[in-house]
């Protein structure tokens, strides 16, 4: 009984842990919202609303081009990332090789090297070695370089669970191995590769030291910010950022209705 | 399954090892877009700019002026105290957080750990701004203690610990993945066993669940630390006039100074300390013990 009381403190304690983290992480959110909707960023007393920052951000074709530039770096780089990441999984779980060990830190390295370190080198790499200036390629190529290191370690702790005789068992039967993968494989471990995709697009959507000195000129939404810090944050990038949040919000809602219904698992092998 | 790229089979059909097929373009692409660049960026660190050109006379100057001048040391300094203290901030609270993901989060796991991953949608620099908006002067919390009449708490702003403080608000979410994911591969039966032979609760965290998933700790530390000891907006906005952090004047040397050189070899110095943590960290790894690799890796 009192075995089971202390196992009950624990494990609100441990809850409790978890909601305070949840709003330490969504008080600054909830300011960006604050602060979009406000007519003054400080804290008036009462506070006065206006929808002035969400008529400015649709008449304003800085922050549209600025948010398509970032969509690109994010979708570019998610894809590639995931892509590659997961390539490498399988191959560095599934076969034997000598280069297994030298594999996985390859493709771990990119953690090893801050971004501040990945959006220099590249920059010097391209503007004085291959002598190009800012681009979209090169922003998509260094934000996916990190974004692969993150995909590969997300794919990798799933995958290490993965039970390979299913795939071996579908061949005896005379699969193809690209059967074997979008009928066998694919079916189980999509919701790693779906985490996978979403950590890197976020990584590169939001990316400020490597985009910043890959891109030159071209606006993406971070480097629009840091350019406005001078004369204060615009109330535009609030209300950018607030609809933003918005639409992950309603997704997490999906989710959460997909989940409790048991229509989409997302991996979940339990009842 | 054979490594040889290309293996000769029955009378001269080609047939390419699987391994390479699926992990080569990984491992290429990441020479290519990071190795080759840093190795650029190691060059450059010996050469010499002047009025924004560099020039290829190789010498150690910038190293010269990195351990001479008291001020980089300071800085240097400043960043690897802060970011260790951040790191093991983070390792600290982020356990309580992934154990109850892990162990009792059942089929919304995943949704719980992509609610910490989803700020990140929000750029650093807006939620930066947005800490200073509700730590600092007239901010949130002043304005509230002056109409309860109390005074202003010190030091909640511009500070060494307010961007101890940032640096613990965006990277706590890679901790408490890391060592999530870690524990998604851990069998909590153990901690039956464990139970059943007599050990108390924290016995058994410290002696079973602790050691095993020690690769998650070790891969959390890792990641907070690293972008904390390269950091430079979060010190900059956060941290006040006595903050200055080795990134701020990194970053500087490629933005209005103009000189690389010196920022390479700044960028050489901030990878060493880096690798220096890394490598302690994979000595304390046990590959044999770790939730991570033990049925992945032979």
């Amino acid at each position: 009984m009192t075995n089971k009381t202390s196992e009950a403190i624990r494990r609100l304690a441990m809850a409790a842990s978890l909601v305070v983290l949840y709003a330490f992480l969504y008080l600054p959110i909830g300011y960006v919202i604050y602060a979009s909707f406000s007519v003054d960023t400080d804290w008036p007393f009462p506070p006065s609303f206006t929808l002035d920052g969400y008529f400015d951000l649709f008449e304003s074709t800085l922050y549209f081009d600025a948010l398509v530039n970032s969509l690109m770096v994010g979708l570019g780089s998610g894809t590639l990332s995931a892509l590659l990441a997961t390539a490498g999984v399988i191959g560095i779980l599934r076969f034997r090789s000598r280069f297994r060990g030298i594999s996985v830190l390859i493709f771990l390295a990119p953690l090893f090297v801050a971004e501040l370190l990945i959006g220099i080198s590249s920059l010097a790499f391209n503007a004085k070695v291959l002598g190009l200036s800012g681009n979209m390629l090169s922003a998509i190529a260094a934000n996916t370089v990190e974004g692969t290191a993150f995909a590969f370690l997300i794919v990798f702790a799933q995958l290490v669970r993965y039970d390979w005789q299913m795939d071996d068992a579908a061949m005896v039967f005379g699969a193809t191995p690209p059967q074997v993968f979008w009928e066998v494989t694919l079916p189980t471990i999509w919701p790693s590769i779906l985490g996978a995709f979403l950590i890197s697009f976020i990584l590169g959507f939001n990316n400020l030291d490597i985009s910043f000195y890959n891109l030159g000129a071209i606006p993406t939404l971070p480097s629009v910010a840091w350019g406005s810090l001078r004369h204060g944050l615009g109330p535009e990038l609030f209300a950018l950022a607030s609809l933003t949040n918005g639409l992950v919000l309603v997704v997490f809602a999906v989710m959460y209705v997909l989940m409790t219904t048991g229509l989409v698992r997302f991996g979940y092998r339990g009842t | 399954m054979s490594d040889v790229a290309i293996t000769r089979r029955h009378a001269g059909r080609i047939r390419i090892s699987p391994f390479l097929v699926l992990v080569a373009p990984g491992v290429v692409f990441i020479f290519l877009f990071l190795l080759l660049p840093l190795v650029v960026v190691i060059v450059f660190s010996f050469w010499r700019t002047e009025s924004y050109n560099l020039y290829p006379d190789w010498n150690l100057g910038n190293y010269h002026a990195l351990l001479t001048e008291a001020s980089y040391r300071t800085f240097l300094l400043r960043s690897i105290v802060g970011a260790l203290i951040a790191s093991v901030i983070c390792l600290v609270y982020a356990w309580p957080v992934a154990y109850f993901i892990a162990r009792h989060g059942g089929r919304y796991r995943l949704l719980l750990v992509l609610v910490l991953a989803a700020p990140f949608f929000t750029g650093v620099i807006l939620r930066v701004v947005a800490l200073q908006g509700i730590l600092g002067p007239g901010g949130l919390i002043s304005i509230t203690m002056a109409e309860l009449g109390l005074p202003p708490i010190q030091g909640l702003m511009y500070t060494q610990n307010a961007a101890t403080l940032g640096h613990v608000y965006l990277y706590l979410p890679f901790m408490v993945t890391a060592i999530y994911l870690s524990l998604a591969n851990f069998e909590f039966a153990l901690l039956e066993t464990a139970k059943i032979n007599g050990a108390g609760p924290f016995r058994a965290f410290f002696e079973v669940t602790w050691p095993l998933n020690w690769v998650g700790s070790a891969v959390g530390l890792v990641l907070v630390f690293i972008p904390c000891l390269a950091s430079s907006i979060t010190p900059q906005f956060l941290g006040g006039p006595n903050a200055t952090s080795f990134g701020m004047r990194l970053a500087a040397q490629f933005n209005e100074a103009g000189t690389w050189a010196l920022g390479s070899a700044m960028g050489v110095v901030l990878f060493l300390c880096s690798l220096v943590v890394i490598v302690l960290m994979s000595l304390t790894i046990n590959p044999r013990k770790s939730g991570l690799t033990a049925r992945g890796l032979d």
